[in-house]
């Protein structure tokens, strides 16, 4: 086992859905012999993929939750995090973005970059993620990986230079052409496995060599020794190799290979690859926020003597118990250390700590900065840092969104109900923007989510992994209530008749609150409502915030400041405090002019430039407001925000209207005050459920 | 918004014959690099807004993402200068009352510009009064294309503003006076404004007023922090 942290890559493997990146990750992990068999994703062995460790993803065919396996090749180890392509299912992907320290984004030959492979790259722009990409599946029909290049340059503005060539295209795709080396390349024997090199055919030479100059015309912008060597006629494939490593790391190139992961074309060549180009652990500047500072961001270095700070970056639930996915970023972790959840400042001893290969697993006595490893039967969410209590750092906190929109799920018998609350337990803890609640006047569960599809698909989840039959309601949206104006308050809260008397008087003025949350603010001066009482009154302000009294949605937004008040040397207490809080909440509450807010989303649009104007319409017609609209080669995005309310069921539409040739992607984006017409429609709505409720 | 109105740089049209650019007329901000054109047409853009007007900016260089930034970042500054209260009926304003149009990457033809327009007059009855056109590299432009620009601001009824790179190098200028990289096409130009920088701020001087030969001290001076007109 090597453990030279320069030769550790964690690496992640991202792209649009369906472009081949669990094929990608069964190849990598069949030559790296993890495994010893290759199975198809949909395959017809009824085994399904390595990497998809659960049985809805083989199913479907699709990755949906990211899980880490470990590999090793050329004396380098490489941790991969494979991650979904799906835009509802952002937190996995941007979990996974956390944690990795380089990636390969796949592309697929015939279909290019989509819209969901610009918000995956938006997302790892975010995280300065440095990527190589690889072009997939080009032995399909319809392959063309030069323009799927021009699609890197042009939509995902990434200065892409060809680093192979292919020799044919698709059913005559017989191998690639190393720009670096000037040789062919040919994958032979049952699996590919055995790479000959050869003669770059004569009739494509001439292109060889064509775009090896445009490869080292733009490496040589990142090294003074190949721009010297190429003048004087002596470069060399070191050279070659360095200047366009400077470059991947700065991220301002993107080397890009080319192949068929399911022809066995080129994958090994991606591995060399991520030797070469991605960066080590330590070539990674990682942020912390130190809280003993007030969250001052500190640096992290990859010193295994350094205290320790790790990050949960996944759970999962195994027939053995919890397994936590955990990055260690400084410091080491060895089996029977003590770590503390910073959240929580809970203790924890080591038990198990293993390195994972999806589904099955490697126990290891200790695991040192960089690497990527897995713990047994640690209580803590996703998201968690670990220290060994010498610092109070946590990692910088994930953008993780509120939930856009709910439903009512209802166990079909005793024993789903059971087993739907083990799953709903499982998924909160794994994923933060998914929420459970039990709704207090229909008793019944209420899920929230960032979709209608992450939603659906834990329901799924728990038919299939937990075998909890539910039964769904119509999709809700998230609507919030919020205060529009300032209004002073004065509660007496008084019940003196019989038995310990009640006393709290309240008084100051609650207003809108720009930061979208509550605030509590004190003025009280000279002891008139003693220091003890104060957070008692504070609750029973927050208590109201469940539940505006407008129609019934929590409120956003509101600062209330308490500037007077009275106490009782006998009759006040914690209690009466807070009675006068929600007594002077219900007082002021509808004086503040409430409204209605909703969920808008930031929708954005791909289809060809000739649908534009049956897009435009169609978002119209649903309340957008159109930002804007580009132009890109054939295709026009149109980007718009869109109330959640009007987007149901639009997949449909646009499918309908664009001949199934736009997609779209949505994302929340603030929450905003409903038009009139709709607060009143919600308002009639709330009334006959109310009436409903009340007859029955 | 009259504070801003009386700030705008706009105010250097106030001395011209006809005190605007005019419907069906194209117009042109000439500075060199670095003196602030973009800020200069997204104040023009703020003018025209304020006067709940429509407005389409036309990005040939950078996504719409990078012109909204560049906006937000003009606004709030704006916002201070002015000392704004309540400006979130200012914002939905500028939401309602801008669209931007990006063509990346050499995408950009008038006759793609004009179905644009088209489909959001169609299907959004979205009108734009102004068209900012800013990344316009005028020397590789041909004459095809701001005459293409001119039929556009008469179909549409709309005037359009663009930014034009001058080098200091090149101090050549027309007969008429007018200097590089616009003396090819200024008479397709009813309004050339040069952006200069002197020790006290950043100067517009009116070098073309329509028809008007005769163009007077016209110069107004900018806050070269804010780009507002400074009195």
């Amino acid at each position: 086992m090597v453990n030279d942290i320069n030769k550790l890559r964690n690496i992640g493997i991202s792209a649009h859905i369906d472009s081949g990146k669990t094929t990608l990750t069964e190849r990598i992990l069949f030559y790296t012999k993890r495994i010893f068999a290759i199975h198809e994703v949909k395959g017809k062995d009824g085994v399904g993929a390595t990497m998809d460790s659960m049985e809805l993803e083989r199913e479907r065919g699709i990755t949906i939750a990211s899980a880490a396996t470990h590999c090793e090749w050329k004396g380098y180890r490489i941790n991969i995090i494979d991650t979904p392509g799906h835009v509802d299912f952002t937190i996995e992907v941007e979990r996974a973005l956390r944690v990795m320290d380089g990636a390969i984004l796949i592309l697929c030959a015939v279909g290019g970059v989509q819209s969901q492979s610009i918000t995956v790259d938006r997302q790892m722009n975010r995280y300065k993620v440095p990527r190589i990409a690889f072009i997939n599946k080009c032995d399909r029909s319809g392959a063309d990986p030069y323009k799927v290049v021009e699609q890197l340059r042009r939509k995902l503005n990434h200065n892409a230079v060809l680093m192979q060539i292919p020799i044919g295209l698709e059913d005559k795709f017989s191998g690639v052409v190393d720009l670096v080396s000037m040789k062919a390349l040919y994958f032979e024997g049952v699996n590919g496995e055995e790479v000959r090199t050869g003669e770059i055919p004569a009739e494509i030479l001439e292109q060889a060599q064509a775009q090896r100059e445009e490869l080292l015309d733009a490496a040589s912008m990142f090294s003074d020794d190949l721009m010297e060597a190429i003048l004087e006629d002596r470069v060399s494939d070191d050279l070659i190799c360095q200047a366009v490593r400077e470059g991947t790391l700065s991220r301002k190139l993107t080397p890009v290979f080319i192949g068929s992961a399911y022809k066995n074309v080129g994958v090994q060549l991606v591995l060399d690859a991520v030797n070469q180009y991605l960066p080590a652990p330590d070539e990674v500047e990682n942020m912390s926020l130190d809280l003993g500072q007030d969250e001052k961001e500190v640096s992290l270095k990859t010193d295994p003597e350094m205290p320790v700070v790790a990050l949960a970056f996944k759970l999962e639930v195994t027939p053995y118990g919890q397994l936590t996915y955990l990055r260690i970023y400084q410091g080491s972790i060895g089996k029977g250390d003590n770590l503390i959840i910073t959240r929580t400042r809970r203790k924890l001893k080591v038990g198990r700590l293993v390195r994972m290969h999806a589904g099955q697993m490697e126990d290891l006595t200790r695991a040192y900065a960089g690497d990527i490893v897995a713990l047994f039967g640690v209580d803590c969410n996703s998201g968690d840092t670990f220290t060994d209590g010498r610092l109070h750092y946590s990692m910088s906190s994930m953008f993780v969104p509120e939930p856009v929109i709910s439903l009512a799920i209802n166990p079909k018998d005793h024993k789903a109900q059971n087993n739907m609350s083990r799953a709903l337990n499982r998924f909160v803890k794994e994923d933060p923007t998914f929420r459970s609640h039990v709704d207090q006047e229909s008793g019944e569960t209420i899920v929230s989510g960032m979709g209608e599809l992450h939603l659906d698909v834990y329901v799924e989840r728990m038919r299939r992994e937990f075998s909890a039959e539910v039964e769904t309601g119509n999709p809700q949206v998230a609507y919030r209530e919020a205060i529009t104006r300032r209004i002073s308050f004065d509660y007496i809260h008084k019940k003196q008749t019989g038995g310990s008397g009640q006393y709290g008087r309240v008084a100051g003025f609650m207003e809108p609150s720009d930061e979208g949350v509550y605030e509590f603010v004190s003025q009280v001066k000279g002891g008139v409502i003693p220091t003890e009482f104060l957070p008692a009154v504070d609750k029973g302000f927050q208590s109201c915030l469940t539940k505006g009294q407008a129609l019934g949605f929590p409120v956003l937004g509101m600062r209330v400041t308490v500037n007077d008040g009275q106490s009782h040397s006998v009759d006040s207490s914690e209690r009466a405090f807070r009675q006068a809080a929600i007594g002077a909440f219900r007082q002021a509450y509808m004086k503040a002019k409430p409204v209605i807010l909703e969920p808008i989303m930031k929708v954005s649009v791909e289809s060809p430039s000739e649908y534009q104007g049956s897009v435009l319409s169609s978002i119209n017609q649903r309340r957008g407001l159109i930002t804007s609209s580009t132009e890109d080669g054939t295709f026009t995005i149109v980007e718009a925000e869109v109330p959640l309310a009007e987007m149901f069921g639009y997949a449909t539409v646009l499918r309908s209207l664009t001949q199934g040739k736009a997609e779209f992607t949505m994302e929340f984006s603030r929450y905003a005050k409903v038009p009139e017409s709709i607060a009143k429609e919600l308002k009639s709505s709330a009334e006959k459920r109310s009436k409903g409720e009340k007859k029955s | 918004m009259k504070d801003f109105i009386s700030v705008s740089p706009l105010k250097v049209l106030e001395k011209s014959s006809r005190k605007s650019l005019g419907p069906g007329n194209l117009g042109v901000l000439i500075a060199r690099a670095g003196v602030g054109k973009t800020a200069c047409l997204i104040h023009i853009a703020f003018d025209r807004i304020f006067r709940q007007e429509k407005l389409v900016h036309i990005s040939l260089e950078e996504g719409p993402e990078k012109v909204t930034s560049y906006y937000n970042v003009m606004y709030y500054d704006l916002v201070k200068a002015l000392n704004i209260a309540d400006e979130s009926e200012i914002r939905l304003l500028i939401d309602r009352n801008r669209m931007i149009l990006a063509y990346l990457k050499q995408s950009f033809e008038t006759e793609r510009l004009r179905i644009s327009l088209k489909n959001l007059a169609e299907n959004l009855e979205f009108r734009p009064d102004t068209l900012i056109v800013d990344g316009l590299d005028f020397e590789r432009a041909e004459r095809t294309l701001f005459e293409g620009f001119k039929d556009i601001a008469k179909e549409f009824d709309a005037e359009v503003w663009f930014s034009a790179l001058s080098h200091r190098h090149i101090t050549e200028v027309n007969e008429r006076g007018i200097p590089h990289p616009c003396q090819q096409f200024d008479d397709l130009f009813s309004i050339i404004i040069e952006l200069k920088p002197g020790t006290s701020g950043v100067f517009l001087n009116l070098l073309k007023d329509h028809d008007n030969p005769a163009i007077v001290d016209n110069g107004v001076r900018l806050d070269p922090n804010t780009f507002l007109a400074l009195s």
